[in-house]
Order: C-alpha cells, then sequence, then structure tokens
C-alpha cells in the first residue's frame, strides 16, 4: 500500500517538540526576570560574557583605587596637620627668638625662652615621627620607621630615605604619598645643611649661654627659622595639592563606577519589559498550541465508530 | 452450488477476520517507536480440475496473502545517518557545557582579579600588617579555586568517559544481538508475522548502533544486516557480518583523551555520540592543559616576583605558592610579613613597592593567568555557542528524517480506523453469503 499517511505518532512527537520547546523559552525568559541577568552562562553570549569579565576585573579594580585613594587622602590630611602645626612650632619660635633678640629680657627670660624652645623642638621631633593610623612613618620615604633618630648628644638625624613612593589611584595615575623628612625637615642654611632641630636646640643653646652674645644668636637664629618655615610653608602648599588632586580623582572614580556599572547593565542585565513582552507571547504561544494539540488530537475516526 | 458458496464465504470471513486481526495489531502498536505499519495482501483463489478431458474451474473465494511489512529502507538508512550526526553534536555539547559549569562555577577567573586587587590595595600600605593579611588569605582562596576548577574538570571528565564506557557496552550488546536477530532472519520463513518483527527488531538494533557510532549498512536477501562503521577513508571496519560481531574497545590516555578499536585495530568514529565524546574529551584536555598552565603562570610569576624582593623583615622573599599546577598548587608562605614588596636590597619595614608593581604587572599582564583564563573561558563557550548553533540545523534534518520515516512506517489511526469500518463491513457481508448459502441448501432440500 503506498500512501500518504499522517501518522499519529507524527503528530504527538511533533506536537510534543514544539511546546517542549515553548516551555523552555519560557523558562529562560523566567529565570532571566527572576535573576535579572541576561546571560546565564558564558555560552549564552560569549563575546557579551568576555566583555563582562573584563568590565568585573575594571569594576574591581576601580574598587581598590578609590580604596587605595581614601587611604592616601587620609595620610595626606594628616600630615597636613602635623605641617600645619610645625608651622605655629616654627612661627613661634620666630617670635622668641626676635624677642630674646630685642627685648632686654636678661638671663631669667632667656633661659625661660630656652627652656621653650628646648619643648618645642621636643614637640617637633614628635611631630616629625608621626605615624600613620596603620603605625607607618608618615616622614620617612619608603623607609621603614622612625623616620628621626636622636644620638646620646641630642643630635636628630633623618633615619628615612628621600623616596617619596606613590599608589595608584587611577588607571595610569600614581600619586605621591606626600613629603620626606628631608623634604620638610633639612634645609641649606648658607651652603651648610641645617635642620628644624638644629635651628631650634642651637638657639636653645645659645640662649642658656653657649654663645657669648645670646642677642645676636637669637638674631643670627632668624636666618634659619625663616628657612624652615619657606620649607614648612612649602611643603604645605605640596600636601595640599595633592589633597586636591586625590579628591578630583575620587570624584572621577566615582564617575568611572557608574560608567562601568552602566555598561555592565548594558551587556548583562536583563531587560526587563522586554523579556516580559517576550515572555507574555510564548506564554499565548504555548497556550493556543495546547489548546489546539487538544482539540486535533481529539479528532480522530474512533470517535464515529 | 452452495458448498462452493460456504466455502468462498468462509474464506472471505477469515481473510476479513486476518486483516482485523492485522489492523488491530497495528492500533495496538500505534506509539511503538520500532514497529513498522503491517498490511496484508488477497489473491483470488480459484480450484481448477479437469473432468472427461474438460477444463472446468470452480470459484473458490479469497486466499490470505503475506504478511507485508513497509519497506523503508532509504528513508531508514537517512534516519540514522542524519541520527548519528545529531547525536554527535548533543554528545560533545553536553560535555562541553560540564567543562563550562566546571570552569565558571569555580569562579577562578574572580579569584585571579580578586588577588590582583588584594595585591594593588597594598600599593597603598605596603606595611600595614591587615593588608598583608588579606592578600595572603586571597592567596590562599585561589589556591583553593585553581583546585575546586581542576576537581569539577575533571568530574566533568569522568562523566563523559563513564558514558564512553557505558556506550562502549551498549553498542557491543546491541552487535551481539544483531547477530543474534541475523542468524534467526536467515531461518524465518518469507511473509510471516514472525520475519516481521525480526525486521523491526533489526532495525531498531541499528537505529541504536547508529546513535553511537556512525554505520553503513547492506542487507542481504534474508533481511541480515551487514554494518560497517563510518569511515572518512575506504570502507570502515566489520562490525556485524552474518551471525558474527567484532568487539570495540576504548581506551583513555593520561592526557584524558580517548581512542577506540575494533579487534585490536584502531579506528576513529566520523559521527554518532562517540564521536562527539571524543570530540569533548578532547577539548577537555586541552581546557586541563590550560587550567594547569594558568595555575602554573601564577606560581612561577609571584614566585619569581617574591625572589626579588625582601619581606617587611628585609630578609629575601621566600615562594609564595608551591606545586606546580591546578591541583597541587598551595600556599606556600604561612606569614603576612612574608610578601617581598620592596626590592632587594630594602631596609626592613621598607615602604618601597617597586616590587609589588612587578608583580601586579607581571600578573596582570597580556600573557599572565587573568588573560589567558579568560580567554580559555571565551573559547570554551564561543566553541559551545557554536556547536549550538550546528546541533540546532542537525535537529531540523533530523525531526525532517524522523517524521518522513514515520509517515512511511507510522502507523496512521485514521486509515486503521477506515479499515476497522471496511473490514467489520466485508466480515459481516461474507457472514451473509454463509447465510444465503445455508438458505438456498434448506429451499432445495424444503423441495418435495
Amino acid at each position: 500500500m503506498n500512501s500518504v499517511s499522517n501518522p499519529a505518532g507524527a503528530f504527538f512527537e511533533r506536537s510534543l517538540g514544539q511546546m517542549g520547546a515553548l516551555r523552555g523559552s519560557i523558562e529562560r525568559f523566567q529565570t532571566e526576570i527572576a535573576t535579572g541577568e541576561r546571560i546565564q552562562r558564558g555560552s549564552d553570549d560569549p563575546i557579551g560574557a568576555a566583555r563582562l569579565r573584563a568590565l568585573t576585573r575594571l569594576e574591581r579594580r576601580g574598587d581598590t583605587e578609590e580604596e587605595n585613594a581614601a587611604r592616601l587622602g587620609q595620610d595626606l590630611s594628616e600630615a597636613a596637620n602635623q605641617i600645619e602645626g610645625i608651622v605655629s612650632i616654627l612661627q613661634r619660635a620666630r617670635e622668641l627668638s626676635v624677642s630674646a633678640a630685642n627685648d632686654p629680657v636678661g638671663e631669667n627670660g632667656r633661659a625661660a625662652i630656652a627652656e621653650e624652645l628646648e619643648q618645642m623642638a621636643e614637640e617637633m621631633f614628635a611631630r616629625s615621627n608621626t605615624q600613620s593610623i596603620t603605625g607607618a612613618p608618615l616622614f620617612a620615604g619608603t623607609a621603614g620607621s622612625p623616620a628621626f633618630v636622636r644620638d646620646a648628644a641630642g643630635v636628630v638625624t633623618y633615619n628615612g630615605n628621600n623616596q617619596n613612593g606613590s599608589v595608584p589611584v587611577a588607571p595610569g595615575t600614581e600619586v605621591e604619598r606626600g613629603v620626606t623628612g628631608e623634604q620638610l625637615f633639612e634645609f641649606d642654611l648658607d651652603g651648610t645643611p641645617s635642620s628644624n632641630f638644629a635651628v631650634l636646640t642651637g638657639l636653645a643653646a645659645a640662649l642658656r649661654g653657649g654663645a657669648a652674645d645670646p642677642s645676636v644668636a637669637a638674631q643670627d637664629a632668624l636666618a634659619g627659622i625663616d628657612a624652615a618655615l619657606d620649607n614648612a610653608n612649602r611643603s604645605q602648599t605640596v600636601i595640599g595639592t595633592r589633597l586636591a588632586w586625590v579628591e578630583a580623582i575620587q570624584q572621577d572614580q566615582q564617575t568611572r563606577a557608574i560608567d562601568v556599572a552602566e555598561q555592565r547593565s548594558d551587556i548583562g542585565d536583563t531587560d526587563i519589559s522586554d523579556t516580559i513582552v517576550r515572555l507574555q507571547q510564548t506564554l499565548t504561544a504555548l497556550e493556543a498550541s495546547q489548546a489546539s494539540f487538544t482539540r486535533v488530537s481529539s479528532l480522530t475516526l474512533f470517535n464515529a465508530l | 452450488m452452495p458448498t462452493s458458496l460456504i466455502t468462498i464465504g468462509r474464506s472471505g470471513a477469515a481473510a476479513a477476520r486476518a486483516s482485523l486481526e492485522l489492523t488491530a495489531q497495528n492500533i495496538a502498536n500505534a506509539s511503538n517507536p520500532d514497529y513498522v505499519r503491517r498490511t496484508t495482501s488477497q489473491s483470488e483463489f480459484v480450484a481448477s480440475a479437469t473432468i472427461d478431458y474438460q477444463v472446468s474451474s470452480s470459484l473458490s473465494g479469497t486466499r490470505i496473502g503475506d504478511v507485508q511489512r513497509a519497506n523503508s529502507e532509504l528513508i531508514q538508512r537517512q534516519a540514522r545517518d542524519s541520527g548519528s550526526d545529531l547525536s554527535r553534536a548533543e554528545a560533545e555539547l553536553s560535555g562541553l557545557r560540564d567543562a563550562e559549569t566546571a570552569l565558571e562555577n569555580s569562579r577562578l577567573f574572580e579569584g585571579l582579579v580578586d588577588f590582583e586587587a588584594a595585591l594593588t590595595l597594598l600599593e597603598s600600605d605596603p606595611t600595614d600588617p591587615a593588608l598583608r593579611r588579606g592578600a595572603l588569605e586571597t592567596a590562599r582562596q585561589l589556591t583553593s579555586t585553581f583546585q575546586f576548577a581542576d576537581t569539577a574538570l575533571s568530574n566533568a571528565r569522568s562523566l563523559v568517559e563513564d558514558d564512553v564506557s557505558i556506550g562502549i557496552e551498549s553498542v557491543n550488546g546491541t552487535a551481539e544481538e544483531l547477530a543474534r536477530i541475523n542468524l534467526a532472519l536467515v531461518n524465518a520463513r518469507d511473509g510471516t508475522a514472525g520475519q516481521a518483527s525480526l525486521l523491526d527488531a533489526r532495525d531498531a538494533s541499528l537505529r541504536d548502533l547508529a546513535n553511537e557510532f556512525g554505520i553503513t549498512v547492506e542487507f542481504d536477501d534474508f533481511g541480515a544486516a551487514e554494518v560497517r562503521l563510518s569511515s572518512s577513508s575506504g570502507t570502515g571496519a566489520l562490525l556485524v557480518s552474518g551471525t558474527t560481531a567484532n568487539a570495540i574497545g576504548a581506551s583513555v590516555a593520561a592526557d584524558g583523551t580517548t581512542s577506540f578499536d575494533i579487534g585490536g585495530v584502531p579506528f576513529s568514529p566520523t559521527s554518532g555520540a562517540m564521536a562527539g565524546r571524543a570530540a569533548a574529551l578532547t577539548d577537555m584536555a586541552l581546557r586541563q592543559t590550560e587550567l594547569n598552565d594558568a595555575a602554573a603562570a601564577t606560581i612561577t610569576r609571584a614566585n619569581a616576583a617574591q625572589a626579588a624582593g625582601v619581606g617587611l623583615d628585609g630578609s629575601p622573599g621566600q615562594p609564595l605558592f608551591s606545586g606546580t599546577n591546578a591541583s597541587t598548587i598551595a600556599l606556600a608562605l604561612t606569614d603576612g610579613d612574608g610578601l617581598a614588596l620592596a626590592p632587594a636590597g630594602s631596609p626592613a619595614g621598607s615602604r618601597d613597592t617597586a616590587n609589588l608593581g612587578n608583580l601586579i604587572a607581571a600578573f596582570g599582564a597580556d600573557d599572565g593567568p587573568i588573560a589567558s583564563t579568560d580567554r580559555s573561558l571565551l573559547s570554551l563557550s564561543s566553541r559551545i555557542a557554536g556547536l549550538e548553533t550546528t546541533r540546532e540545523g542537525l535537529e531540523i534534518i533530523n525531526s525532517s528524517a524522523q517524521a518522513e520515516l514515520l509517515s512511511e512506517t507510522g502507523v496512521d489511526l485514521d486509515v486503521e480506523a477506515a479499515n476497522l469500518i471496511r473490514l467489520q463491513q466485508a466480515f459481516e457481508a461474507n457472514s451473509r453469503i454463509i447465510q444465503v448459502a445455508n438458505d438456498l441448501f434448506d429451499t432445495i432440500l424444503g423441495l418435495r
């Protein structure tokens, strides 16, 4: 017998396959809506998944750089505070040495001034060895603590190095950590190296009788104090500029983070409204094919027997 | 001739009843995928005799013919071949999907990025013990991620390997079964229901074989099948010939790739699920190599950087990782202070991060582990996406071949229902003839 036939098996097989496919896409749409992710696995969209990975890395790096910038900002603010303190010490020292040079303060007066200067040198030393919140020296360059050491004779020497070190805060951008103790506390005075400590302790020693004429010694010390003030002011400007830079970078980082998040969302997020419409469309198709399946499958001659 | 009428009626009723039985058989097997629709034929039966040199014929009704089975060798072959191709794509796809799940779910890429981030964070404050500890723990996490990815990948591979060995067993069983069917076919009488059901079993066995290995089949006069494995060049190896079946063997090499032999002679399958599994295993072996390479790159780059720097206490850096590949990678450094962030020669407590910078650059470089893991994932998922497209195409070809096969061999219930009515009427009409013969007989006997 050679005839065109439409076997029952083929019909059921076909209907099953078609409804299975519809069910499959409905489940997919549902997962997309429930997870909010368009790409469930890499093979759904290989290029999209690779871009998502690149964005994940960028995002992670962005987070790290934000944290780095925040830490750097803290260190720089702390350094700025310390330098402000140093500037006020130096200003007070300048007042004292002016009065020691001009006013007839007498031996007791000079001793009092020397006392105060020694206290100031002590405070200066303490400030020079300030540590960040995590315990690293602020003014030692990249060297370990302490930044300054004092020997038995009371001579303070720089223990750090002249490398500032830098922190990466944005792709291709590194900001130097701060100023080194060398830049902040040491300077050349008429060709000879001197430091804030040497100026203060030297003046104190002179006022205590180390110099033949204390007034002249105080007058002479003014040049050193002015140089130290210049130094501190310069450092303050440097730190201030860097702080401003870090703030600018932090704003930039936030913009970039939003940018990356937007790209991520563009590539990897489910377009909810689009997906819901498609889901509805597929649901309608499934319901229709289920209805037509039962109608067609009940169309059999056996009902007529 | 009332006796002749009764004979004719009886033969007609018997033929109708035989056809009804066949119809019932067809309906009962309507959902049996192995069943091929049966039909029967009838032929006129005329008895002839010679009396007094005079040839005389007497009508004797109908003869019930053979049980015929719709012949569909060509379409069966088409369905088998498209089934082989589809099985290959599906087996390869399922293996590779497992590998993809293993590598993606282990979150290896994220682990590597986390380690890079932990190192970058150290740049802000290289002497902070918390940050050092954090970086070390991230490194520890990375080692277990590598091991997890390795285990998951080898699990996926052993699943496919199990499929191979189970499949080989079932193929060998089916081949032996086919050899037995061949023997039975030679002994079966032509045109019997027994022969038809043997042919059904033969075609089902061939379909099962074709799902595992691509095959070419030739039939002899009895319908016995000679099966060869498809080969890309020349005639393939003989799998079943007459009543003998050659056993297929599979072996898995140390690198995880698999190879097949038949009767000790190696062959490579061209289609069927086994070809797909072999391809999947080859690809998985490649992913394993890539995973091991990424682990080795992580180990060597981190350890090289450690060797070039000094720890927090100024002592030379010690190796960060031990091991050589993804399964043996382990954290060797126990103390965060041992991370050599400063270049060699730096004093203790140095905040110099030059060496750390080198490590981050080496780790994140385009030939570093992060980039190579990304590439490996991209190539795997691209391959899967490509295979998916191939599979969809093959599925359409296969389903149209199956539909064609079903329309040739399947049972159409509407046709059978119509047959049922027709044959019922035929049966009733024939019994009516017997009734008429009876009436005639009675009429003649009643004459007086």
